[in-house]
């Protein structure tokens, strides 16, 4: 199935963010990101690693890890044969499109697309208290010094399945989290109860963004 | 007020003053104090009265040890008045009052007189239960109390050490220089431990430096997080420990772990040794250095180790008058802080001890006797407080949750701890490091080996060998004929208890405790299981160490309902659709973990029959996300499906559907659901929504052992379905489509298409389900909420209508469609279902196959059948009303409902399998008894010959 981009909604779009003013995501706020209208998709079989190296992916070495495109997008690995592919977070979709026709073009062996940005919702927990945040709601130890850019966990998120994978945000420390598309909600309101104490917020993807681009000097 | 002046009171701010109630009437204390200080300070001695003898208790540990000190808390029952500081407008009371004239009869109730005296005659108890209920107990609950909100907190650590006292602080900071991440639990809300309330040396200046100088180091150092106020009530395997802070239940997972939790100090046994006034010189340190508050007037202190004379000093210094210090020991013992005390010329009682206290509510004299055979001349010194410092205890309960063990040594008259496991280190008191230093000493060196078994690499330092000298003496027990001579402060029991438990045969430390409920009151024996020990091993001959001590469980301290459910995560899965359900009023039900609407609208049979009728004559809307929807992929595909499934599908054509059941290795039934083919190596199969992950489990189970060339991808949250049903579906969806032909030549009955409506790509199944002509149309989650929408628009004028599940149900049972799980239970097979043409047993296999074979040649035991009732107008049975023949259970209702198109009442039921003919009559017993009429009818019930579905 072809995807028509225009009838895409985020599984949160009827909680948009409440908040849009860029300088909410300085270092020391805590800001969460509906991401679920990025682009994301996955492939698996066991002709996928080298069809995806094929195509120019940098792989990651083995399960659990995640490795940064030259385009600025996240490729994780899931298992052995299993990868997840993240757009890069400025407006393009850096190679999702391009992937998923090469795929339905080439038909190559042993290559199953996954159906990624229907399956599961895409969130973004950045700030200086991301990793002391997800404490509340996830046993697996984050903290950046332990959790660093390239590591990767598909684990328990508030009782639900979650994959786990640090962001390269530059000065911010943050997370995604992809959950499946039917718990996002679910899960949007457990951070956001979480997140309380910290202080902070929802934040517009657009406004994310752009604050991103040109951040508030400290 | 029995304030002190600095440098005493290391906790308080004089500067200000906080205002509480305590049974009612206004009290000042001071900010830092506990409720028991800011008492005490105020000259209130009594803080509540005992659970059994309801006699008067107070201050014993200051340090949260007994169930003397619980008081009601606002609406908060059980706080340890001598833990929780007091709070501006705290409003404090007792937990009893009065009924001390139950004392008087104590003789009358020993241990185990409830199980002896209420358990006969049998309606006994229903009598006395509530009489009881009403005098135990600590506290009110009230119901209606509103705890506040709770959470949990995951933290982990190269090494976690728990206790703030010398040891803890030099082993945290030990472990922090090797690079390890350390975090530091301290029970208290001050780094320091015993270094802040004790007196290591004479001078009594020693410890109150080093605490400042260590204290200040840890909070220095970045690698160390500190977490104070902070009990860790639990210890379990592989370093996890459960601490609550607050409203906050933390779960700690450390590398290795080190545990400084210190000792306690244990009281002697005499008569009248719970008197208000009685306290471990311990409690009398903590009031006058922590809280700055003197503690009594004229005081005795009995000791059995050179610590006792440290407290003599402090009262002394506090401006106590000392009566006399007993001391346990016969000879000249050494000791730097004993040569102080007599240097000052205390009055210093050798080989003398406390035999018994003197006085009502509170402590007038105390008694002493000799320790020698002949006991020698009583003594009787005039005192309002007497301080006991007669040995300890090591605070062992989380090292012996971890696996250690404590074994008595009667090298040192009391237990310590052996058998520590892997990756576990004790430091400090609690391994007999008893002075400051070399707790520090002893801190310093397990630090690193703690460090070491993290992973890192720390300069080799040697332990400090433990202390020779004990601070214990072996037996501080002195019993009395007239009793009162307590072990236990918590349950009121006594020696005499002791030894009629062991008259009784309950003779092991265990039995014991359970019989006389020794140590299961709030402060699990902390202060009762070593004399209790000695008390047995004496009466029984035997060495204490053979008698062992009872086994502390956790938790340690307080956890309450709270810390456990407190953020209860309990996950919902909402369809892609659930706001367009929410907007236009839709009742929602669970369904598994899912929320699906039940009806549109305020009044359900209302809203459910004009949901079925649109679907009848107009067109409906089911929004059928949660049913779960499978790619199976590649060369094996057909293979797998052909196993898994009980049906035959390797000669389904490419666009076409079939029904699939699927069993377990048992032969039952576990799902329904569509098999579709959409290419010759790809099959798309559906599941049931309460079935689906189970379904999921179970292929990839199967994949396992199977090892087919074959890929199994979850399409259940990926897909959103919309099944448009009614005889206007066709009309509604072919002016959407450009490249679907809709029409039932172009997609028939039980065919599949993808294809585009309203530019979204679907898959397109034909199904029968509601009984009308269906569309499912399977979308992407994402932009199914836009599809939905067009077509209600699309629909207006069609009257096209959302109907929920509850209109989907009569639906489905007009056309006799069975629910599994619903009409079917774990040991239905497809036969009993009426399902036997679903099950290919022509094919070599397939999970359930063989036990399907053997179950064939059993006798039916029940047919699944459709019926009416024999009178259309009697009122419905329910769902699970029996079936019965001559009194005898041969079934159960399993789905009933009024179809108003047809109106009138149809269902299904298990019969006896010769009742499963059309036109048979059987009894269903309903309410009240009464028996109701029913008829099988073979269903469908509704369009028997599919016309409205082709």
């Amino acid at each position: 199935m072809n995807p028509s981009p225009q009838h895409r909604r985020s599984f949160l779009a009827h909680r948009q963010a409440v908040l849009t003013a860029p300088k909410a995501i300085a270092p020391d706020g805590l800001v969460l990101v509906d991401l679920s209208a990025r682009p994301r998709l996955g492939f698996k079989g066991r002709g996928t690693p080298a069809w995806l190296q094929g195509r120019g992916l940098a792989l990651p070495g083995r399960p659990n890890e995640a490795t940064p495109q030259a385009d600025g997008g996240l490729l994780l690995r899931l298992s052995e044969h299993e990868h997840l592919l993240l757009a890069p977070l400025s407006e393009t979709d850096g190679q999702c499109q391009a992937l998923a026709t090469a795929q339905a073009r080439e038909r190559p062996d042993h290559v199953y697309p996954l159906p990624r940005q229907d399956s599961h919702a895409w969130l973004l927990l950045a700030g200086a208290a991301a990793a002391d945040c997800l404490a509340k709601l996830c046993a697996v130890d984050l903290r950046a010094d332990r959790f660093g850019l390239g590591d990767m966990a598909q684990t328990l998120m508030a009782r639900v399945s979650v994959i786990v994978a640090r962001a390269d945000l530059a000065e911010h420390c943050g997370y995604h989290v992809l959950c499946d598309s039917a718990v996002a909600e679910y899960l949007w309101d457990c951070l956001l109860d979480a997140m309380a104490e910290f202080g902070g917020g929802p934040l517009d993807q657009a406004a994310f963004a752009s604050g991103l681009r040109n951040p508030e000097p400290p | 007020m029995n304030r002190l002046p600095e440098p005493f009171g290391c906790l308080i701010d004089r500067s200000r003053p906080v205002r509480f109630r305590f049974d009612g009437l206004a009290y000042t204390g001071l900010a830092g104090d506990s409720i028991a200080s800011a008492l005490a300070a105020n000259g209130v001695r009594v803080l509540s009265s005992s659970f059994k003898h309801r006699r008067p208790r107070g201050i014993y540990s200051a340090a949260g040890h007994e169930a003397g000190v619980l008081v009601q808390v606002n609406q908060e029952p059980s706080v340890a008045a001598d833990e929780r500081a007091i709070a501006e407008g705290m409003t404090v009371s007792r937990h009893h009052k009065g009924g001390r004239w139950i004392e008087r009869f104590d003789r009358f109730l020993p241990v185990g007189f409830y199980y002896r005296a209420f358990f006969r005659p049998a309606f006994g108890w229903r009598l006395w239960e509530p009489i009881i209920r009403r005098r135990v107990g600590h506290g009110r609950v009230d119901p209606g109390f509103a705890g506040g909100e709770h959470d949990k907190l995951h933290l982990h650590a190269d090494v976690a050490v728990v206790g703030g006292g010398p040891a803890g602080l030099a082993a945290a900071l030990a472990a922090a220089e090797t690079g390890a991440e350390v975090v530091l639990l301290h029970r208290r809300p001050r780094l320091g431990g015993g270094l802040l309330w004790g007196r290591p040396d004479a001078a009594g200046q020693h410890g109150g430096d080093l605490a400042a100088q260590l204290g200040a180091a840890v909070l220095a150092e970045p690698r160390i997080r500190i977490l104070t106020a902070a009990t860790v009530t639990g210890c379990f395997a592989d370093r996890w420990l459960s601490a609550v802070q607050g409203a906050r239940l933390i779960k700690l997972r450390a590398r290795a772990l080190v545990l400084a939790s210190g000792q306690r100090e244990q009281p002697a046994v005499f008569r009248n040794n719970d008197l208000p006034g009685v306290m471990l010189g311990s409690a009398a340190q903590r009031l006058i250095r922590l809280h700055g508050v003197k503690p009594g007037r004229r005081a005795v202190v009995a000791t059995a180790n050179d610590a006792g004379y440290g407290v003599a000093l402090d009262l002394e210094e506090a401006g106590v008058e000392l009566a006399g210090i007993l001391d346990l020991r016969p000879g000249h013992p050494p000791g730097d802080l004993r040569q102080a005390a007599a240097h000052r010329g205390l009055p210093i009682l050798q080989g003398r001890a406390p035999v018994a206290a003197e006085g009502r509510d509170a402590v007038q004299a105390v008694l002493h006797a000799g320790l020698d055979e002949a006991g020698g001349e009583r003594g009787r010194l005039a005192a309002d407080l007497l301080c006991l410092s007669v040995g300890g205890t090591p605070a062992a309960e989380l090292a012996v949750q971890a696996g250690a063990t404590l074994a008595y040594d009667p090298d040192v008259a009391g237990f310590r701890l052996t058998g520590l496991p892997e990756g576990v280190f004790a430091a400090g008191a609690v391994d007999r490091r008893f002075t400051a230093q070399a707790a520090e000493a002893d801190g310093k060196a397990a630090g690193r080996e703690a460090a070491r078994a993290a992973g890192f690499v720390p300069q080799p330092m040697h332990r400090p060998t433990a202390t020779a000298a004990t601070p214990n003496h072996p037996f501080p027990i002195f019993p009395h004929p007239e009793g009162k001579d307590y072990v236990d402060f918590d349950h009121d029991v006594t020696v005499a208890d002791v030894a009629n438990a062991l008259t009784d045969g309950f003779e092991h430390i265990e039995l014991l405790k359970r019989y006389t409920t020794l140590a299961m009151g709030p402060s699990q024996g902390r202060l009762s299981a070593l004399n209790a020990a000695r008390l047995l091993a004496r009466a029984r001959n035997l060495p204490v160490a053979a008698v062992g001590a009872p086994n502390p469980r956790p938790p340690f301290g307080e956890e309450c309902f709270g810390h456990l459910a407190g953020r209860g995560h309990h996950p919902v899965r909402r369809s892609a659709l659930h706001p367009a359900h929410q907007a236009r009023g839709a009742k929602f039900m669970p369904a598994g973990l899912w929320l699906r609407p039940a009806y549109y609208g305020s009044d359900a049979e209302v809203a459910v029959r004009a949901e079925v009728m649109a679907v009848h004559h107009d067109v409906g809307l089911i929004d059928v996300s949660t049913l779960g929807g499978f790619d199976i992929r590649g060369p094996d595909a057909p293979e797998f499906v052909e196993r898994f499934h009980t049906g035959s599908f390797r000669k389904l054509a490419p666009g076409r559907c079939r029904y699939g059941l699927v069993c377990d290795v048992a032969g039952s039934l576990i799902d329904d659901g569509m098999v579709c083919r959409l290419a010759p190596e790809h099959f798309y199969v559906t599941a049931t929504t309460g079935a689906a992950d189970g379904i999921y489990r179970s292929m990839l189970w199967w994949q396992a052992q199977w090892r087919l060339d074959v890929d199994i991808t979850n399409l259940t949250s990926a897909l959103a379905g919309i099944s448009v049903a009614g005889p206007k579906a066709r009309d509604l969806l072919a002016p959407l489509t450009r490249d679907l032909d809709v029409s039932a030549a172009g997609l028939p009955f039980v065919g599949i298409r993808e294809g585009h409506i309203a530019d979204i790509p679907v898959r397109a199944l034909r199904t029968g389900f509601v009984g009308e002509v269906a569309f499912e149309l399977h979308v992407p989650a994402g932009m199914a909420l836009a599809l939905w929408e067009m077509l209600l628009t699309a629909g207006e004028r069609l009257g096209v209508r959302p109907f929920g599940v509850e209109a989907q149900r009569i639906l489905r049972l007009q056309k006799g469609h069975i629910i599994i799980g619903q009409d079917t239970d774990a040991n239905t097979t497809p036969a009993e279902a009426g399902l036997a043409l679903a099950v290919a047993m022509a094919k070599p296999y397939f999970v359930g196959r063989r036990a399907l074979e053997i179950r064939a040649g059993q006798p039916l035991e029940r047919r699944l059948v459709g019926f009416t009732l024999a009178d259309p107008l009697a009122a419905p049975p329910s769902e699970c009303h029996l079936v019965v023949r001559q009194g005898d259970i041969v079934g159960r209702v399993t789905s009933v409902a009024h179809s108003p198109v047809l109106n009138q009442t149809i269902g299904l039921a298990y019969v006896a399998p010769d009742q499963a003919e059309p036109g048979i009559a059987f009894t269903i017993k309903v309410r009240a008894g009464r028996l109701l009429n029913a008829v099988v009818t073979k269903p469908p019930f509704y369009d028997p010959a599919g016309a409205r579905q082709a």
